[in-house]
């Protein structure tokens, strides 16, 4: 498994990586973790004549909160994702869902903004991100352009992002005004590492007064060219008095089975996957339904 | 085109010119001669080529090494400082090795888990190991020496770090 040569460039800010990029454009590839990377340079998927390491640029290795926003640095690792207290607080989902990508060693080298450019359909960061309605803000020499998390991805390893731009972090605005929960669930093979068969993320805000959902997302991986959001299955829920929303959850996990497009693999088949949309559905949302009864029988 | 990289190995501290398709695995064993570190699948999967690279353990066939420029690895070799580290001897005494080709890989993940966690349940243990693969399946021993070793590191020093195990 050896690699081919190529020219390697090291940048230590964001204005020398856009100058390569916007140097060699397509013939470069950048290298962040390089989980994916090197992976494919072995398997000669790729040949980049050139690849261009952002890893040393400083202040994009980070989670921090600023005016009503969450941001997380392109490069910040998924064991710190993980870890990060800040989304434990306001989007647990992606907190679980980092946590499940790979293995510990991956999550200490593999980087969010990684994990989205490569594009995977089964890409864990993603639908925590799609269902919290996150931007990605894209550089290139030209200016700072932000992309919502579902204009991002065109198919199987393609994004909207142009060979010229960088990804330079992922905003993901705070909900104001009553409780929120999200929950990622993970259909693997197996219980220790594997990639996602099945990704769900449920995210959902409660009308305190009403007792009612303020804002209901569902969002899948796996399933579908790209991550995607269940539009049909929110809708039936949205507005709805929690204690209904419960005995609504087959039918809302029918609606979300309804818009997979599953393909069939090594892995599992694609009515096998559709099948496991209706489980995991009812699960995510039912625990997100659980924590916030919980939340408003405790006032 | 070759690229330098200055990169502390052990506590020893390497100026290297080498090419940057190199692995981090490769540049271990082949120009450092440290062949402690084990190169199983090459994809991420095994974990036999596990190191720890600013204390936290990696794939090091996954890592290029421009990567690690500016930065501090320590393999198997390192561990000890001569005497035998306290999870070298668990996994002799408890029998947890059998061909011993994930032990380099088991050892340095358990020691990354060890300094954040001194006293991992056997949950965390699994779940800490759970990227380093041993074909012979001898798992019940390998957790049950970290356990042991966890017994007799704990009096050192700890470091803490996140919640990710």
């Amino acid at each position: 498994m050896r690699i081919r040569s190529f020219e390697y460039h090291t940048c230590s800010n964001v204005q020398e990586a856009l100058q390569f990029l916007g140097e060699y454009g397509p013939d470069a590839k950048v290298l962040a973790g390089g989980t994916d990377l090197v992976l494919a340079l072995k398997a000669k998927k790729i040949r980049p004549p050139h690849v261009v390491n952002i890893v040393d640029i400083p202040d994009l290795d980070c989670v921090g909160n600023s005016s009503g926003a969450i941001r997380i640095g392109a490069l910040t690792k998924h064991a710190r994702i993980t870890s990060s207290p800040l989304l434990e607080e306001h989007l647990p989902a992606l907190g679980n869902a980092a946590g499940l990508i790979g293995s510990w060693q991956l999550r200490n080298v593999g980087t969010i903004g990684g994990n989205l450019c490569n594009a995977s359909p089964s890409a864990d960061s993603a639908p925590p991100l799609l269902a919290a309605e996150a931007e990605a803000v894209v550089l290139d020499s030209l200016g700072e352009y932000r992309i919502p998390m579902k204009d991002f991805f065109v198919g199987p390893g393609s994004t909207r992002m142009q060979p010229t731009q960088l990804l330079k972090e992922i905003v993901i605005p705070l909900k104001q005004g009553g409780p929120c929960h999200s929950v990622y669930l993970k259909l693997k093979r197996k219980k220790a590492v594997d990639l996602a068969l099945v990704g769900v993320c449920v995210l959902a805000q409660l009308d305190e007064v009403r007792g009612t959902l303020k804002s209901i997302a569902i969002a899948l991986g796996g399933v579908a060219p790209t991550p995607i959001r269940a539009n049909d299955a929110e809708k039936m829920l949205l507005g709805v008095p929690l204690r209904q929303a419960f005995e609504m959850l087959p039918e809302v996990a029918e609606a979300a089975a309804a818009v997979t497009r599953p393909i069939n693999d090594v892995r599992a088949t694609a009515s096998y996957r559709t099948d496991m949309v209706r489980v995991y559905v009812r699960r995510a949302a039912g625990e997100v339904f659980q924590y916030l009864s919980a939340r408003m029988e405790g006032q | 085109m070759k690229t330098r990289i200055s990169v502390t190995v052990n506590g020893e501290k390497h100026d290297l010119e080498i090419k940057p398709n190199r692995t981090l695995s490769d540049l271990i064993r082949i120009d450092l001669g440290l062949t402690g570190t084990k190169k199983g699948c090459g994809q991420g999967k095994c974990g036999t080529c596990t190191v720890l690279l600013d204390g936290k353990p990696v794939n090091s066939c996954l890592i290029l090494a421009p990567q690690v420029n500016g930065k501090s690895v320590v393999t198997i070799e390192g561990l000890g400082n001569g005497e035998r580290h306290p999870l070298q001897r668990a996994f002799a005494e408890k029998g947890a090795i059998q061909c011993g080709f994930c032990t380099p890989g088991m050892i340095m993940t358990a020691k990354a888990l060890l300094d954040q966690n001194p006293h991992p349940t056997e949950m965390q243990i699994k779940e800490a190991i759970g990227g380093n693969l041993c074909r012979c399946t001898g798992y019940t021993k390998i957790v049950d020496a970290i356990d042991a070793a966890a017994n007799i590191v704990s009096d050192s020093t700890v470091e803490t770090g996140g919640r990710d195990v």
